[in-house]
């Protein structure tokens, strides 16, 4: 099995460079997709199930939805539909295409005859994950807590825009107040 | 967990508290002062809880942390400094453009990551102490988000620390494949079994050297420091000094003393020639420097190369030659970063030489502070730098290390130039009247100036009498082992 671990390796990393040589945002977003996906086929296929599961649900799932969302935010107006229109020739979804069809080939010989050949690896059971990570490394669990805040509260200060007043009258009251 | 693991973490969660009362302070919309005094109780409670679990120590929290003397150390010496840089801070922020507010909570975060980083054990503690360093420290440097240096600082540390992370996570994965374990002391069990060390594990350890001396600003990762120094609001430039550096070298220390690293002749050869390349880098770099800021920046990058001279040895006695270099360094940084927030004005920061012309004529009490402050640097006898410097000396020469050794002195003569030239600066009789009006609370600014003081004293103590602190940091070393 381990030419699996390699043909995804391979999309993974061909996919990622793709990632930073593009110029428009979608179409980096398109192959940062794939890169997750991946990176999720490397994870399957060293019998971590769950990992992969949890790489495309949160990433290819979530965070790239908040992405495009923002992306599409950015880009309003009758001039970006057209300029939407030009983006969307055939050589800019052709490749990250092929490269999602190699994964799902991958997938598709993992279905049906992974049981064949023996993985040299063991699977990690569901039930170990939650057990290690709220057991011995419950310290760590909280430290992150303690990251995400400090990403948070940092990120609020650096975006944070100055109050806008629709009117001076409003603005004068809230002075006085 | 048991009570006793619960007691030796009690400073630790404490500190984490702080971050989280600052911030129902600020849904409870007080002001700054009461941020700022709130701060201060909490750090004091800190340094009160770590007296009153003296007893409990050492303690080991499985698999992740390891609460001992030496974490005790490293930890006070931390808190210590997050207290002075508060202090000053205040009077900083209250008079900039920005709601200072945020930046509290911002550098408790900060402090508990570098905190963290001396009491792991693990690699997981490791990365996690070290992204809660360098995360909130990416939004301080940046936190004066509308003039352009800050941004600039921001973003270049943002990258590199991130790329930094990357190499970092890459040797931690290298060496896990070598020895089956990211626990330090389960490493250091395999690579005692092994024969030879191998490849894989000398490759990782190099790959995570290069995050090590990007935070501590060693060549050749040292592009970012005088960048970053300039950029960044003078209280956070003194935390990066002080309070980040002392939490990585601690780490790296504890790594290096797990593992007996000094055993293995080719990772001490990479660290000779680091050693070597930063102290000779940073002083010469800081020859001609005409921004004091630049210049604190190019010399902490040659004191970091004095300090892993200390680092060679690995022995006991390296140990308490870092632990007083570390201690003497953050003193006279914090002294130094001070005078030049007092003297700052509101718009822009004093930071040009030029500035400080004559100033002894203008404001005698500073000019003298900041004079101890650069002689310490130096390495003049009677101040605490001077016997850091002999310590480390000392701690080379046994070791035999002689070309480090030798490297040391020929840069120390070279680092008194520039220093001197600063000293010559003050005293000179050319007046430039800083323009400072005083609109704040009196009380902050005796404040300020006590903690001054106290700090000259402190380095003029330790420099005289370096015999009244010596045996307290081999007690504390003592600790658990």
């Amino acid at each position: 099995m381990n030419y699996l671990f390699y043909i995804s390796s391979i999309v993974a990393i061909a996919a990622t460079v793709m990632v930073i040589t593009r110029h428009q945002p979608v179409h980096a977003l398109l192959y940062l997709v794939v890169s997750f996906l991946g990176v999720a086929m490397i994870f399957l296929s060293l019998g971590a199930p769950f990992v992969a599961t949890l790489e495309i649900i949160l990433y290819a799932g979530a965070i790239i939805v908040l992405f495009i969302f923002v992306v599409m935010m950015l880009n309003l107006g009758r001039e970006s539909a057209i300029q939407e229109r030009q983006w969307m020739q055939p050589k800019t979804w052709i490749g990250p295409s092929i490269l999602t069809a190699i994964l799902l080939g991958e997938l598709l010989v993992l279905l049906t005859m992974g049981g064949s050949a023996p993985m040299p690896q063991q699977t990690v059971d569901l039930k170990k994950i939650p057990l290690s990570l709220y057991g011995e490394y419950v310290i760590a669990v909280e430290l992150t807590g303690f990251l995400l805040m400090a990403g948070i509260v940092g990120a609020a200060h650096i975006g944070r825009h100055k109050k806008k007043y629709l009117h001076r009258f409003l603005k004068q009251e809230e002075e006085a107040v | 967990m048991t009570h006793e693991q619960l007691m030796a973490l009690l400073p630790f969660m404490v500190l984490a508290t702080a971050s989280i009362v600052i911030i129902l302070l600020i849904a409870f919309r007080q002001g700054h002062t009461v941020i700022q005094v709130t701060g201060f109780l909490m750090m004091c409670l800190v340094i009160f809880t770590m007296w009153y679990v003296r007893d409990f120590l050492p303690q080991t929290i499985m698999p992740l942390l390891i609460v001992d003397g030496y974490g005790a150390l490293f930890t006070g010496l931390i808190i210590f400094c997050v207290l002075v840089v508060g202090l000053f801070s205040y009077i900083y922020f209250e008079e900039r453009e920005e709601n200072p507010r945020e930046y509290y909570i911002l550098i408790f975060l900060s402090t508990l990551g570098a905190a963290i980083l001396t009491i792991s054990r693990h690699f997981i503690s490791f990365f996690i102490g070290l992204e809660l360093l360098s995360v909130s420290l990416y939004a301080l440097i940046a936190y004066l988000r509308t003039r352009n240096n800050a941004v600039e600082a921001g973003v270049k540390y943002l990258l590199l620390a991130a790329l930094t992370s990357a190499f970092l996570l890459f040797g931690m994965a290298l060496i896990y494949m070598d020895a089956g374990s990211m626990d330090f002391s389960a490493i250091a069990q395999k690579l005692h079994t092994a024969e030879q060390s191998s490849p894989l594990f000398l490759v990782g350890f190099s790959l995570m050297m290069i995050a090590v001396g990007f935070k501590l600003a060693l060549v050749p990762f040292h592009l970012w420091a005088a960048d970053v120094y300039q950029g960044a609001p003078p209280p956070v430039a003194s935390f990066i000094a002080t309070v980040s550096k002392i939490g990585v070298f601690a780490v790296l220390l504890r790594f290096a003393q797990e593992l007996h690293l000094q055993n293995n002749h080719s990772i001490m050869t990479i660290i000779s020639v680091i050693a070597i390349f930063s102290m000779i880098s940073g002083n010469l770099l800081a020859l001609r420097q005409q921004n004091i800021k630049r210049l604190l920046a190019y010399s902490s990058i040659a004191h970091f190369g004095y300090l892993l001279v200390a680092f060679l040895p690995g022995n006991s006695a390296g140990v308490e030659a870092a632990a007083f270099y570390l201690i003497a360094y953050a003193i006279t940084i914090l002294i130094a970063f001070g005078v030049i927030i007092l003297l700052s004005a509101k718009d822009k920061d004093a930071e040009r030489l030029s500035l400080y012309r004559g100033l002894f004529w203008e404001k005698p009490f500073v000019a003298i502070v900041l004079a101890v402050a650069l002689l310490s640097l130096a390495g003049i006898p009677l101040t605490a730098g001077f016997i850091g410097k002999f310590y480390v000396l000392m701690a080379g020469v046994q070791q035999q290390a002689w070309l480090p050794v030798i490297v040391l002195v020929v840069t120390s003569v070279i680092g008194l130039y520039y220093y001197l030239r600063i000293i010559s600066t003050l005293f000179s009789d050319v007046s430039v009247a800083i323009e400072k009006e005083k609109k704040l609370h009196p009380f902050f600014y005796a404040a300020s100036y006590t903690a001054l003081v106290v700090l000259v004293l402190l380095l003029l103590g330790f420099g005289v009498m370096p015999a009244t602190i010596i045996p307290g940091i081999k007690q504390f070393l003592l600790i658990g082992n």
